[in-house]
């Protein structure tokens, strides 16, 4: 008895398309930010679902590196927004807008 | 297979049906009449102080970001450890030693941060 | 894999150990000098002359590093990636020498140690990323990459402009990495493999679900797009290259970008390749590479070059430039072909010298008068005739006019063009060239036609710039007259191994 391949999958495929929608339309780069994670953690779903279903660790193996390449992207974002917090006092990303055409 | 869940289903009906339950019938019989007092902020009896969605100190994330950092290096210490016994039995102390070579440089750089100042809180 | 494969692949990769311990030894330095923080510059420059020196070996290394059997492995050694190496290690060689006079970076004098220890993570991050073979490495090297780009985007954080080049420059990269990873798990799913030879072998069989293996296809082209800032995925190039200090901007614009055309190359050309015929590559029906590339060239380098045109800053110019130039190389990609793969390494030769040289005497320029602003540069091509004309032979250079070298990178990517009957491709990139050579020559026009306003500017190129600025400008000349070396070197060198 074992959950078909396919929930994962559309369960993946739904979270990694509310990252998307997340990062499209929020405006707090903090939340942004949380969106960004929540693909990474989608792919990571696909990799584990596959893995157990295919029978080969590789997929596991690679959600380790997934998992911390997510952390230290995590922290170099949160050091970045300090960075502009500290310069512009707003983390809103429609008024960080110097920079333009 | 979804037999087995039955029970579940039936205690989180239950529960669901228990907490609107609740709350409607509160509202429905009791005596309602508020006044400022109560409809002011609730903490623990003493007088609120601010907003509820207070910002938080800037340093708090310092420390957040660092703690990320030095938190998830441990994932690949875990299935080193698991599998320790069968391959020391195979390969020898050298394996050990390349963990060790991996805390040496993660180490290197708790101390990057130590000396840059990154866990002073002022 | 057991650990004894570990230790025999270790010679396969000497300069990335090079590369790593300078890092260290970068880092413990930055702890212990606390007064003479000049003294990085010159550890950071024996870093990558140790490392160079190993890289020429791997000239003639071809095999398989990291693997249990002898047809796959994490990495790839061959001469290909050498010579991508070489590149890499050329231009940040130009970049630490722009470092000793950038005022920018001599200002944030104490995050020197930052500085080279995240240049030298950038360096090894795209070492890897050169050689890999297999997705692990493919995602974990382009991280390494991009983390240590974002933070040196924004390294003097004292200005806004900086601080905010690096939040975009995370965003868009930090979105496209998550979009290239969602790519990567479905291209696992349906093989059940990472290695990229094991792919191949997996991706023959008839039975490949054909849409998912498109999406995931053009999920992992995402990534690559990005890193190479190929059109509908390059919004951040102008901002980063504008926010960014300009000894990274020009980093950025040469080696990243070369990085990320050796994963394209070894993405399609070992994955999907079924066969190879007289140096035409037949690729696996799954994935029409030939149109994706196509259109996104075209795409590319037009919106490049018209978006150039209205550009009053000069970095900002010169980022379009880069996008346009990118378009250029994955038309020679398109192609498809051993002809166009040698064309874009003799582009690339060129490219960096050219694009590194005009960077290296916009710095030199903004350093003194504090501005990138090309009204801001009216007349000074008087101020220093060697930098006036120096800057005129990159521009001319960079538009593809003879006799310059870039006249030679376009000349070989319109051969390959031609020769694989890609008529109207190659049309559309003379055309292109034309519309480039309007906003290279406003440049020109503002340095030598226009009076400067108030009173005149000293301008003097210190000795040493003056050879760092010969040293870019004799190539760009010669290799427009003398070119066979750079060819027959170039032919030699695009050796993909296993095919």
């Amino acid at each position: 008895m074992t959950i078909p391949i396919e929930y994962y999958l559309i369960l993946s495929g739904f979270m990694f398309l509310t990252g998307v929608v997340g990062v499209l339309t929020r405006r707090n780069a903090i939340v942004v930010f949380m969106s960004i994670e929540l693909m990474l953690n989608s792919a990571d779903l696909t990799f584990v679902a596959f893995s157990s279903y295919l029978g080969n660790s590789i997929g596991q193996v690679f959600v380790f590196f997934v998992m911390t390449v997510a952390a230290a992207e995590a922290a170099v974002g949160l050091a970045i927004i300090i960075a502009v917090f500290r310069n512009k006092k707003t983390v809103n990303i429609d008024e960080i807008n110097i920079l333009k055409w | 297979m979804i037999e087995q869940y039955i029970p579940v289903f039936i205690v989180i009906i239950v529960a669901v049906i228990f907490a609107v339950a609740t709350v409607v019938m509160s509202k429905l019989m009791g005596p309602q009449r508020p006044n400022s007092e109560k409809e002011s902020t609730y903490e623990s009896g003493l007088k609120p102080i601010g907003t509820t969605n207070e910002r938080v100190s800037i340093k708090y994330y310092l420390v957040a970001m660092l703690f990320i950092v030095f938190d998830l290096e441990v994932i690949f210490v875990y299935p080193w450890a698991v599998q320790f016994k069968k391959l020391y039995s195979q390969i020898g102390i050298s394996i050990f030693f390349s963990m060790l070579v991996f805390l040496v440089v993660l180490e290197l750089g708790f101390l990057y941060v130590y000396k840059k100042g990154g866990f002073k809180w002022d | 894999m057991e650990l004894k494969y570990l230790f025999n692949s270790l010679p396969y990769i000497k300069p990335e150990l090079i590369l790593a311990a300078s890092l260290v030894i970068i880092v413990v330095a930055d702890l212990i000098i606390t007064k003479k923080k000049e003294l990085l510059h010159y550890i950071a420059l024996a870093g990558i002359i140790a490392a160079g020196y190993f890289v020429l070996e791997q000239f003639s290394m071809n095999a398989f590093a990291f693997s249990s059997s002898g047809n796959k492995g994490m990495l790839t050694v061959d001469s290909m990636g050498a010579f991508f190496k070489g590149l890499v290690l050329t231009a940040s060689f130009f970049v630490f020498l722009f470092s000793f006079s950038s005022n920018e970076i001599n200002e944030s004098r104490s995050k020197l140690g930052e500085y080279y220890a995240l240049l030298f993570g950038m360096i090894l991050g795209m070492f890897f990323m050169i050689s890999a073979s297999d997705l692990i490495l493919v995602y974990v090297s382009m991280e390494l990459v991009s983390l240590s780009s974002y933070v040196l985007a924004g390294i003097t954080k004292q200005s806004l402009r900086n601080s905010e080049a690096s939040l975009k420059y995370l965003i868009y990269g930090a979105v496209s990495s998550g979009i290239m990873l969602f790519g990567i798990s479905l291209i696992f799913g349906i093989t059940g493999s990472t290695n990229l030879y094991e792919i191949n072998y997996i991706l023959r069989s008839p039975e490949t679900n054909r849409v998912i293996l498109l999406l995931a296809g053009l999920l992992v082209f995402t990534g690559i797009g990005y890193k190479i800032s190929a059109a509908p995925f390059h919004f951040w190039t102008p901002d980063v290259y504008e926010g960014a200090p300009i000894t990274i901007t020009a980093f950025l614009s040469v080696a990243s970008k070369s990085a990320g055309f050796v994963l394209l190359i070894r993405f399609i050309k070992v994955a999907f390749i079924q066969n190879s015929l007289n140096g035409y590559w037949q690729l696996l029906p799954a994935v029409d590479w030939k149109t994706i590339l196509l259109v996104l060239s075209i795409l590319t380098m037009t919106l490049g070059n018209f978006a150039a045109l209205w550009q009053d800053n000069l970095k900002r110019m010169l980022a379009y430039s880069s996008i346009a130039h990118a378009g250029y190389m994955l038309a020679a990609m398109a192609v498809l072909s051993n002809q166009g793969l040698i064309a874009i390494l003799i582009y690339f030769a060129i490219y960096l010298f050219m694009n590194l040289g005009a960077f290296f005497v916009v710095m030199l320029i903004s350093n003194k008068i504090g501005s990138e602003e090309i009204d801001n540069f009216d007349g000074l091509g008087y101020a220093s005739p060697f930098l006036g004309v120096s800057f005129a032979i990159f521009l001319v250079s960079l538009t593809g006019l003879p006799p310059t070298a870039g006249f030679i990178g376009k000349l070989y990517i319109f051969i390959a063009l031609v020769d694989a009957k890609m008529f109207l491709l190659s049309v559309i990139m003379v055309l292109n060239s034309v519309v480039s050579l309007y906003y290279y020559m406003r440049v020109l026009k503002h340095l030598f036609l226009r009076k400067a306003e108030g009173a005149p500017i000293e301008l003097k190129v210190s000795f040493p710039n003056a050879v760092v600025l010969l040293m870019l400008v004799i190539p760009v000349l010669v290799l427009g007259l003398y070119f066979t070396p750079l060819v027959e070197f170039a032919k030699n060198s695009i050796s993909v191994l296993g095919f």
